[in-house]
Parts: structure tokens; C-alpha cells; sequence
């Protein structure tokens, strides 16, 4: 006997992704709703109706699993072919792994707390929709910031600075940067952090704070980290349209979220710009083999694309472009020259290393600032001078910290390339210091909060930091010698030259 | 007889980054350690959340159960991302061959009409139960403490949806393809009484707010519903003749048995602590004994449901389930009052 199936009548795809991920929910009878979704009140945000949320790509869990199992099979091949044929000697320089100490010590500790946090959006926000895309979103931060240590693993075992990126992360001065920039995330509401992480970090900026790396990687010889970048690229096409329903969602449910978005988008906007001062000198100073400059990312990823497109489009909703932006645009003729002078002089306390730009180095960068590069032009034969007469130049004492993106108070006047910026709010008796209008308007929002910023600065002086010399501070930091200061002559310099030595006496490599 | 392949042999600086060396030694440290162990932070937070100021960002005390060594907890699996998605490929992919092996020979109209009467009515509402558990799972993802656990929670939230959609897409072709079948258990979800209560029970378990009472309540229920439905009626269902609900029920239960490794380690860590051990031991054995007793008392008007409509003894089955978890927590050391049947 054979039984001829009923051809069935197929759901429609929208209907079938609909039954298989919102279709889940129900609304609670036997709790509240505020019981069951405590979070999603206090920020003052309206959500009408869940349902308009549109999901912004249609993925359930077995083509999720599947597509992410083959791309991770291809990438983990090319991160074990790379390891065992000693790629890393290929690459343009040892002094390319800055940059790469960089991203691991600063950027791949924040893929994890991202990871965490949509954790939270995957449990607390009120619709099915949101929810599962913020599931999909928990799953892929984990991937990048395992795929990231996975690919970076193996410069550890070769080169100084990474050993301890974990450690540092939580403690040293220049990684309170981003730390703090994300603790400010995860501790603000889940509407806050769908534009702070979802649409700030995601959309608006991450042209210009995660793809100078993986570009950098590509122009210098790391092949790990580009093939990483390419893996990552259609998990971030997925968060970055996330990024750009939540805002629009927010600002379609109701007239009242839109000055509180405004705020937001003022808010990250400024404080993902002061994170990307570190991206701004790793793709000036850091990179042997330019991508492009700051100055030009900042013009076709920010201005062109960002303030010409998007928010050309977000003008319907009564959205303007963020606050102090058009500081930013000013800054972009100096931000990397300053940025790198800073670190420059303290990188004897840093897990990286730096160096008097070359000759070479420096026409590049009068070509790309032709406005601008003289005047640090003149620093740094002044410098070169001083490294002939014995003495390279390191800054012995603590730097004032801007209290709220943290960076050392360095940067100037835009005008005035000397005249070092600095603000100041009086907060219940006690004086605060900003390096720029952008961050002063962020604490004044908010001073209850900023107060509480763990200073690396501050505490050093508190004692909390192991030690109150210099020395005992770097070993609280778990700093070994190599890590940080000049690079020519450094471990990695050294090893660098001593490993190329002995390809060409065996022909190899 | 080899070829010898020469390369060019560089002595390393180092086997692996500082912490893993500090906590194993200095020898090579697998993916799973180096994509697992300290990743969170533990200390330096700049600010407390706004939604609780009384905690910081990450805090042990969002639940009372604790490990004096958060990672002393490691996933027996070894599951970091790569590995995680690449097992879930495969089920997936099995289970879409058994639908696809189901839907050709028309199995689902072949199943004898009490047990289709039985995977309408009793077993697909339960995807409600499994979405519910991404939620408990995706909070404790969040708020855990030590990312060899945390990510446990990550994995077994995304699981959860996952079978949501197994029992799901089952649904869509039980229907003929249309989501008729899943609107029916919908309502029996929301409005049958026999469902009621554990309906409550699951919304109650969803704003529990320790994460580790909720997880834990989440298992206890999760041994009695996989411990019936898809192992004590997957045996009565192949006996029944009812073989398309054994071959759905096989690839819940061999989840069960992925879930039970790790978190049945986890039970191991919190009851062997050197120093919370014996306080965890007495939470587990009052969390156990309450979430059982409710557990179980929500799930018998289920039971009676079934076995109103196929001959297979599923009360029973749920007071032997019952009881293999007091036996199970007795030999961890944790006393579980035996519930009132």
C-alpha cells in the first residue's frame, strides 16, 4: 500500500519565521508585566506595540548553526596553516603587532562584554523579534571575541605585550579607554544600550573603530586577522542592521522617545569618537604599511557616509546630527598626531611599543595633513635630537585624566595647536576636569554616574595599585620587560631581526 | 617511510597568555581554555548599573549559589563557540533529515490517532516551555558569574529556541505544511486547564531573579518533561506503533543528554566547593525540594492528559522521574524532600 502525502499548503516565509521565533510568546497571565520585564520602564522610553519591531534578517537556529559552523571551519584552517608555517615572519614588521596589542588588550575584551549584554536584551526586552535578534547577536560577540584571542594566540607565543591582555584590560591606564566606555554601556538600561552598542557602536562608528584593524591587518602581511575580518563582516552587516531597526523602532513607537534618543546618539557619539583616538594613531603611527589616513577614513566612513546618508534619513524622525560633531570634524586634522604623542611619551608604562616616525613615514603624513603635520613635524625632530644627544623622551610623572573618556589631558584647542583644552564642572563641591566640550556635556547629563569612573590615575595615588613607584605599578599591570617603551631595540625588534637573520642563512622563509 | 618537510623551527617566548599559565602550568592551553577562562572581569568596574545600584556590573551575589573558584566549573564538553555551533549543525541538520524522511512517507498521518491526538494536544505546547527556557537561560547568560559558566547559560539559551523550532517545524508538517497545528497548541498552552499550572509554574521560574534558582528549578522540570515525554513515551510510542514520535522525541533526548553533562558537572562544582560546598548543598536541597513538589504537581494534570489519551503510563512515569531526582541529588550529597504524590 503506498499513501500519497497531501501536498501541503507552504507558509509563506515571513510566516514561517514568524511561527517559528515570534509565535513563541504569549502574554503572562499569572505575573505582571512588569514583574516578567522589569527593565524595559525606568529609561522613560514609550513602546506602544511590540509587534512593529521588523525583523531585520529572517535566521532560524539550524541555518544560524550551519552557515556559522562552515565559516568557522574555514577560518580555524587558515589560523592553523598560518601557525605552522611560522606566518608571522611574513609580516611587514614586528612593529605591525602594535597595533595587534592593541585590538586584543583593548577591542577583544569588549566583544565579550557585548556578548554578555545582548544576553540581557535576549532575556529583558518585551518583544519575541528584538529578543532573538539580540539571542543571534549574544552568540556572535562570543565567536569574535573567541575567534580574535584564537587569532592572536599565536603572535603571543612570539611577541611580547599580549601575554597579559586580560589582566591589563581591567587595569592599566590607557585600557580604562574602552573599559570604561563599555561599563558606561552595560550599565545604562537596555534602550540606552541598543543605541550606545547597537546603533553608536555598531553602526554609526564601526567603520571607523573596527575596520582600520582588520584593513591594517590585510596591507601587512596578517593573514590571520584579515581572514578574521572577512568572518566577522556578515555577522556585522547583521548587527548593523539591528543597530538601525532599534533606532528606528524607538523613534517611530512614539513623538517622547526622540529627544531621548537625540541625547543618546549625543552621548555615544562622543564616546565612541574619544575610543577611536586609538584608532585614529594606530592607522597614522602604528601601521609600516598605511591603509589610509585617520583624516580620510574619518571623511568617507563619518561625513560622507554617516552624516551625507544616514542621517539625511533620520532627519524624518526630527533626529539631527550628534552634538559636537562638528568638533570632531576639526579634530580629524590633529587627533592622531596628538593621540600618538601621548602615547609616545608614556609608553614606558604601556604594552606596546612606539617610535620616532621615519623620514618616509613623516612625508606621508605632511601629505595626507599638509595643514597640521608641520607643526608636530618640528616635535619630532626636536625629538629625533634628543634621541641622538641619549635621550629618548618619557614622561616620568601621571598625566591628568579627562574624567570621562579617561584619555590623558593632551589634546588642545582646535584652534590653537598649543593651548591644551580643559573644562571643568563643580559637582557637589568637587572640581571635574574634561578634555573637550563632548565630554563635559556628557558628565554634566549624568554626574552621579561619571563620579564613580575607576581612574588609573586616581588610584595609582590611592594606593589601590600595588605600589606608588613606577616599577611596582608596571608589575601590579603584570608588565614584563619588552612589553612596552621604544621599539627600536626592543625584544620583539630584536627577535624580529635576529629570526629574519637566520631565514636567510637557511634560505628559508 | 616520511618525507621530511623542512620549516624553519623558532623557539617560542611562551606556551600560552600569563593567567592560564598561572592556573595550569606552562604548557599549551587548549581553545576552549584560552576562549573560556578569565574572560570576564572581575574587578575595576567605573560604574554601578543604573538598574541596580546596589551591585556592580558583574557580581557573584546575583545568585546564592556561588563557587569559591568560578573556575573551578569547566564545560566537560569544551565547548567554546566553534565547536558549539558545529555540534548544533549536526543535530539540526539530522532532525531536518527526519522531517524531511516524515514528510515523504506521510508519517505523520500514519500515527495512530490517540498519539496524534497526544503530539497536538500535550507535546506541542511544551514549545512554549522550551522558549520560555531561552529566557531563564539568556538572564543567567547575563548575570552568572565566571564565563566557563556563563557560557554554558549562552549555548543552552540559543538550545533552547532550537528545539522550540524542532518542535515547531514538526508542528508545521504535523499541520500539512500550515501553521494550524501550532495555533491549536497555542491555545491549549494559554487556556487548556491541564496546562494551567504549569504555565504558572513557568511564568513564576521567568521572574525568579537569582539566576541560579532559576536555573536550577528550569532543570528539575526539565528532567521530569524530557524524562516523559521524550524517553518514557518515546519507548510506549515505538511500542504503540507510533514510530514519527519516537524519531522527533530522539533528537530532544539526546539534547537532554548534551544539557545533563554540563550542568550535571556544575552541580559537582557547587557541591564539592571546598569552602560553600555544605551551603550549597543545603540551597540545592531546599531549591530542589520546592521546585520538585511544584515541578511535579504542575505536570500531573499534564500526565493525566496523556494518559487519557494513550495507554502508556505517564503519570507513573512522572512519579518514577520524580523520584530518580531525589535519588540523583542524594548522591551528590543534596537532601530533596520526596514530593507528595
Amino acid at each position: 500500500m503506498t499513501i500519497t502525502p497531501k501536498a501541503p499548503r507552504k507558509l509563506t516565509m515571513k510566516q514561517r519565521y514568524s511561527a517559528l521565533t515570534r509565535d513563541l510568546e504569549w502574554d503572562p497571565s499569572y505575573v505582571s508585566d512588569e514583574e516578567m520585564f522589569p527593565l524595559t520602564s525606568f529609561e522613560g522610553i514609550t513602546i506602544h506595540d511590540w509587534s512593529k519591531w521588523e525583523d531585520p534578517f529572517r535566521l532560524t537556529v539550524d541555518a544560524y548553526t550551519k552557515y556559522q559552523a562552515e565559516k568557522d571551519k574555514r577560518l580555524y584552517a587558515v589560523l592553523d596553516g598560518f601557525a605552522q608555517s611560522q606566518g608571522h615572519l611574513s609580516l611587514t614588521d614586528a612593529s605591525y603587532l602594535n597595533a595587534m596589542k592593541l585590538f586584543l588588550q583593548g577591542v577583544s575584551p569588549l566583544e565579550y562584554q557585548a556578548h554578555r549584554n545582548f544576553a540581557m536584551l535576549a532575556r529583558h526586552l518585551n518583544g519575541p523579534g528584538p529578543r532573538f535578534a539580540s539571542l543571534c547577536q549574544s552568540l556572535d560577540e562570543i565567536r569574535h571575541a573567541q575567534t580574535e584571542i584564537h587569532t592572536l594566540s599565536n603572535y603571543n607565543k612570539y611577541y611580547a605585550g599580549f601575554h597579559s591582555y586580560l589582566h591589563m584590560h581591567d587595569r592599566v591606564w590607557y585600557l580604562s579607554v574602552p573599559k570604561s566606555f563599555f561599563d558606561d554601556a552595560l550599565s545604562a538600561g537596555p534602550f540606552e544600550f541598543l543605541i550606545a552598542i547597537g546603533f553608536s557602536f555598531e553602526y554609526l562608528l564601526t567603520n571607523l573603530l573596527f575596520v582600520p584593524f582588520m584593513s591594517g591587518a590585510s596591507f601587512n602581511g596578517d593573514l590571520p586577522t584579515m581572514t578574521f575580518g572577512f568572518s566577522a563582516q556578515s555577522d556585522e552587516s547583521r548587527h548593523m542592521t539591528l543597530g538601525l531597526e532599534a533606532i528606528k523602532f524607538l523613534l517611530e513607537q512614539d513623538e517622547k522617545n526622540v529627544p531621548l534618543v537625540q541625547h543618546w546618539i549625543n552621548k555615544w557619539f562622543w564616546r565612541g569618537y574619544r575610543v577611536t583616538a586609538l584608532v585614529a594613531q594606530m592607522l597614522d603611527y602604528m601601521l609600516p604599511r598605511k591603509v589610509m589616513s585617520w583624516k580620510e577614513a574619518f571623511e568617507l566612513y563619518f561625513e560622507q557616509q554617516m552624516l551625507g546618508g544616514l542621517f539625511q534619513d533620520l532627519a524624518y524622525y526630527g533626529i539631527t546630527p550628534p552634538l559636537h560633531v562638528d568638533k570632531a570634524m576639526q579634530e580629524k586634522e590633529y587627533l592622531s598626531h596628538q593621540a600618538y604623542w601621548i602615547l609616545y611619551q608614556f609608553s614606558h608604562a604601556a604594552a606596546f611599543t612606539t617610535s620616532v616616525p621615519s623620514d618616509e613615514h613623516m612625508d606621508w603624513l605632511t601629505e595626507q595633513y599638509p595643514d597640521t603635520f608641520p607643526i608636530y613635524r618640528t616635535l619630532w625632530e626636536k625629538e629625533k635630537k634628543n634621541i641622538a644627544a641619549g635621550g629618548r623622551h618619557f614622561i616620568r610623572g601621571l598625566p591628568q585624566l579627562c574624567q570621562v573618556c579617561q584619555i590623558p589631558m593632551g589634546f588642545t584647542e582646535a584652534d590653537e595647536p598649543f593651548i591644551q583644552a580643559q573644562r571643568e564642572s563643580i559637582f557637589e563641591g568637587e572640581r571635574y576636569n574634561f578634555c573637550s566640550d563632548g565630554c563635559q556635556y556628557i558628565f554634566d547629563h549624568e554626574p552621579v554616574k561619571y563620579r564613580q569612573a575607576w581612574l588609573p590615575v586616581h588610584q595609582i595615588y590611592q594606593g589601590n595599585c600595588g605600589a606608588a613607584d613606577l616599577p611596582g605599578v608596571l608589575d601590579w599591570y603584570h608588565m614584563k620587560p619588552g612589553d612596552g617603551g621604544e621599539y627600536l631595540g626592543s625584544l620583539d625588534n630584536q627577535n624580529w631581526k635576529k629570526w629574519h637573520d637566520m631565514a636567510d642563512e637557511t634560505g628559508g622563509n | 617511510m616520511q618525507f621530511e618537510l623542512r620549516t624553519q623551527v623558532i623557539e617560542p617566548q611562551r606556551k600560552t597568555f600569563q593567567h592560564l599559565i598561572d592556573r595550569y602550568g606552562d604548557r599549551p592551553a587548549s581553545r576552549y581554555e584560552e576562549g573560556t577562562i578569565d574572560l570576564q572581569a572581575r574587578v575595576n568596574y567605573h560604574y554601578r548599573p543604573l538598574w541596580d545600584p546596589s551591585k556592580e556590573i558583574y557580581s557573584p551575589d546575583y545568585s546564592a549559589l556561588k563557587l569559591t573558584d568560578a573556575y573551578s566549573f569547566v564545560d566537560p564538553r569544551q565547548f567554546y563557540y566553534a565547536p558549539y555551533v558545529t555540534a548544533r549543525a549536526d543535530l539540526h541538520e539530522a532532525f531536518g533529515a527526519t522531517l524531511a524522511y516524515l514528510d515523504k512517507r506521510g508519517m505523520f498521518q500514519r500515527l495512530p490517532a490517540a498519539w496524534s491526538s497526544l503530539f497536538q494536544d500535550v507535546v506541542l505546547p511544551l514549545r512554549h516551555y522550551e522558549a520560555a527556557n531561552q529566557m531563564i537561560a539568556s538572564g543567567a547568560a547575563r548575570y552568572g558569574w565566571g564565563t566557563s559558566i556563563t557560557q554554558c547559560f549562552a549555548y543552552a539559551a540559543f538550545d533552547r529556541i532550537g528545539n522550540a523550532q524542532i518542535l515547531s517545524r514538526a508542528g508545521i508538517s504535523f499541520g500539512g505544511g500550515t501553521a494550524e497545528s501550532l495555533d491549536l497548541a497555542k491555545r491549549t498552552w494559554l487556556e487548556d486547564e491541564a496546562f494551567q499550572p504549569l504555565r504558572k509554574h513557568v511564568e513564576e521560574m521567568l521572574v525568579e531573579k537569582d539566576w541560579g534558582v532559576a536555573m536550577v528549578a528550569s532543570d528539575v522540570t526539565d528532567r521530569l518533561i524530557y524524562g516523559l515525554f521524550y524517553t518514557a513515551l518515546d519507548d510506549a510510542a515505538l511500542n504503540a506503533g507510533a514510530a514519527s514520535y519516537s524519531l522527533v522525541a530522539q533528537h530532544l533526548s539526546q539534547w537532554f543528554t548534551d544539557q545533563r553533562r554540563w550542568f550535571d558537572a556544575l552541580y559537582k562544582a557547587w557541591v564539592s566547593d571546598p569552602e560553600l560546598g555544605e551551603a550549597n548543598k543545603a540551597l540545592l536541597g531546599s531549591i530542589v525540594s520546592t521546585t520538585l513538589a511544584t515541578a511535579l504537581a504542575a505536570l500531573q494534570p499534564v500526565a493525566a492528559k496523556a494518559d487519557g489519551l494513550v495507554d502508556a503510563g505517564a503519570a507513573a512515569s512522572l512519579a518514577t522521574a520524580a523520584e530518580q531526582i531525589v535519588a540523583a541529588f542524594a548522591a551528590l550529597g543534596v537532601t530533596v524532600e520526596t514530593p507528595a504524590s
